[in-house]
């Protein structure tokens, strides 16, 4: 487990190494004098000089890479244009982009894996084709529009729920729920439609697999194969599922944050390219990547941890 | 000579498997709907100038926000008096160009990539590997909103980004496929007969993906149809005054209490045209791909 753990966060900081690298090189690729925007226009040469010595500008590239990354590594990833510290933006907005995400995932979990498992257990009957049907809707509906759709019927139309903006849990947990309901709805639907595909496909493989079959002869009830046997090794698959799927939500979240006006990571995204504010984005577009790399490294090791099968492989690569 | 053509049994084996999957298609009606209204959407955007009945940005003040079956306006009117149909029908241009284009850009990248990973191997295969890591470490909208701030936003730049964002994917998909073709008897026979490296991917390896590939394209262009709305949406792609499905969505947020058609229309537009493609997606998989059939 040792080797296996060492080889995965070896390929994870390689992995988060060029990404860091790719970054740095595409913010510099911005069309613009950086010098100039932080100088409020001012063209003096003189001044421009002493703005590209005090941020480094006029070292070369490399060394500017040296420097952003080992400030980035200690948790400093520079200051904005309005002179805050990005990291300190970052860990403020990040926790309500978490919280969404968390909901989402219990919103699209609990829909998806339930439709799963009825559509695998219910195979060709029409539960199975509602579920699957229902599964494609929710891959066609583009989710932002969803998003515009409830906000019409539940914000304007029926005064159920606020329309937009953000409570924090602290302050009052229910309106914090109320805010959170339609986007947590709205970025769940996609994952759950997804999920559902694979919790169907893994039960319908789980549910001819030997281990049930011997299970049905020993004479279990249907209930406990499906739900001992069946179900628990469905899940694994659906939980890599779910970590693989962070890409998705990242990329939902900036969007949903935009319609439901969420002061989150990914509004904060979307704020960062429409200021050109490129020192909050670079640090923005690291510390999604960063996530993605983390999470994904996360997701591997647990795989290992519930199926022995991938580390043995894997080690004798 | 293929090897195809040196078995006894079948006469003209490839007409007779295209027989055959044309008949398995057909007898999937969700797939066949599929394809038709995908034809059509396609259709739609490449008339758009003849069916349209206005221009999109024909403005008519003394007509704004006019109701679906107003007179000469079917679908009724947008806030600066502009007919929502003909905006629709424009707007489906740059749906579809987004879609087909990112999608084609990312199969050009991907491709080839993917098939050198997977049937050279060696050490240029892992490399190729970690690559596709970085790569994938990019969520795409994020991905897609840092080009979009290099490149500048529209509809060109949009694509690019779409495209570039499916090239990960894809390549691991075309690997994989490589990977496993380049154990196939045909090839070995190929290298055994001293057939070179370019006739053996273009005529054995390339061709045989193809099923494969026909059904990522399905996926992708419904992804990338999305795909374009957001970014539309959110500022990034298309440009106003040019009509796109995103961009009157965006338009219509500020008027979703007194119009809220502005936004059900563009938005059903995006759905219907994505749901087409996936219908003829699944369908397509069923028909080329056994494994995955249900």
């Amino acid at each position: 487990m040792g080797g296996f753990l060492l080889r995965k966060v070896g390929a994870a900081l390689i992995v988060l190494l060029f990404a860091s690298m790719l970054v740095f090189i595409g913010v510099r690729a911005i069309p613009g004098d950086p010098a100039i925007a932080l100088g409020a226009e001012n063209r003096d040469p003189a001044v421009l000089a002493a703005i590209r010595h005090k941020y480094g500008l006029d070292e070369p590239l490399p060394v500017q890479y040296v420097n952003w990354a080992s400030l980035a590594v200690r948790g400093d990833l520079g200051r904005d244009q309005r002179e805050l510290s990005v990291s300190r933006t970052i860990v403020q907005r990040l926790p309500i982009t978490l919280e969404l995400a968390g909901l989402a995932i219990l919103v699209g979990s609990l829909i998806g894996i339930v439709a799963g498992v009825l559509a695998a257990v219910r195979r060709g009957k029409a539960e199975d084709y509602a579920a699957t049907s229902v599964a494609l809707v929710g891959l066609s509906v583009p989710h932002f529009w969803l998003g515009i759709v409830m906000i019409i019927y539940f914000a304007v139309k029926l005064n159920w729920l606020p329309a937009g903006g953000y409570v924090p849990f602290h302050v009052s947990p229910v309106q914090n729920l109320e805010h959170m309901l339609m986007p947590a709805i709205v970025l769940g639907t996609g994952l759950s439609a997804v999920l559902m595909r694979q919790m169907r496909s893994s039960m319908l493989s789980a549910m001819g697999a030997d281990y049930v079959r011997t299970a049905r002869a020993k004479g279990l009830p249907e209930r406990s194969v499906i739900g001992k046997h069946a179900l628990r090794n469905s899940l694994i698959t659906v939980t890599t599922v779910i970590g693989l799927q962070l890409g998705a939500l990242i990329s939902g979240a900036v969007i949903t944050e935009q319609i439901f006006v969420i002061p989150g990571f990914g509004r904060l995204t979307i704020d960062a390219v429409n200021q050109r504010d490129y020192t909050l984005l670079q640090g923005v577009v690291l510390v999604a990547a960063a996530g993605y790399v983390i999470v994904n490294l996360l997701v591997d090791v647990v795989y290992s941890l519930l199926n022995p099968r991938i580390r043995i492989a894997g080690a004798n690569r | 000579m293929s090897y195809a053509e040196t078995t006894p049994i079948a006469i003209n084996p490839r007409a007779r498997r295209r027989r055959l999957l044309r008949k398995r298609f057909l007898r999937r009606p969700l797939a066949v709907l599929g394809l038709a209204v995908a034809l059509a959407f396609i259709l739609v955007a490449i008339l758009a100038p003849w069916l349209a009945p206005y221009s999109p940005s024909e403005t008519d003040f003394n007509a704004t926000l006019a109701p679906p079956f107003t007179e000469g306006h079917i679908l009724g009117t947008d806030e600066l008096g502009r007919d929502m149909l003909s905006r629709l029908i424009w707007g489906s241009r740059a749906s579809i160009q987004a879609g087909v284009l990112a999608t084609g850009l990312a199969m050009l990248i991907a491709v080839p990539i993917g098939i050198v990973a997977g049937y050279y191997r060696g050490w240029i295969d892992p490399v190729i590997a970690r690559a596709t890591d970085v790569l994938l470490a990019f969520p795409f909208l994020i991905l897609a909103v840092g080009l979009a701030a290099i490149l500048g936003p529209s509809l060109t730049n949009a694509t690019i980004a779409i495209g570039l964002g499916a090239v990960p994917g894809l390549i691991r998909v075309a690997r994989g496929e490589a990977l496993g073709l380049r154990e196939e008897d045909y090839v070995r026979a190929a290298v055994a007969n001293g057939a070179s490296d370019v006739a053996i991917l273009g005529r054995h390896v390339l061709p045989n993906m193809g099923s494969t590939l026909i059904v990522q394209a399905t996926v992708l262009i419904p992804a990338a149809i999305i795909g374009e709305a957001v970014l539309s949406f959110l500022g990034l792609g298309v440009q106003p005054p040019t009509p796109s499905w995103g961009v009157m969505l965006s338009d219509a947020q500020s008027y979703v209490s007194q119009a809220p058609r502005l936004a059900i229309f563009p938005g059903l537009a995006i759905f219907f045209c994505s749901l087409s493609f996936n219908l003829l997606g699944d369908g397509l998989r069923d028909v080329l791909d056994p494994r995955t059939t249900r």
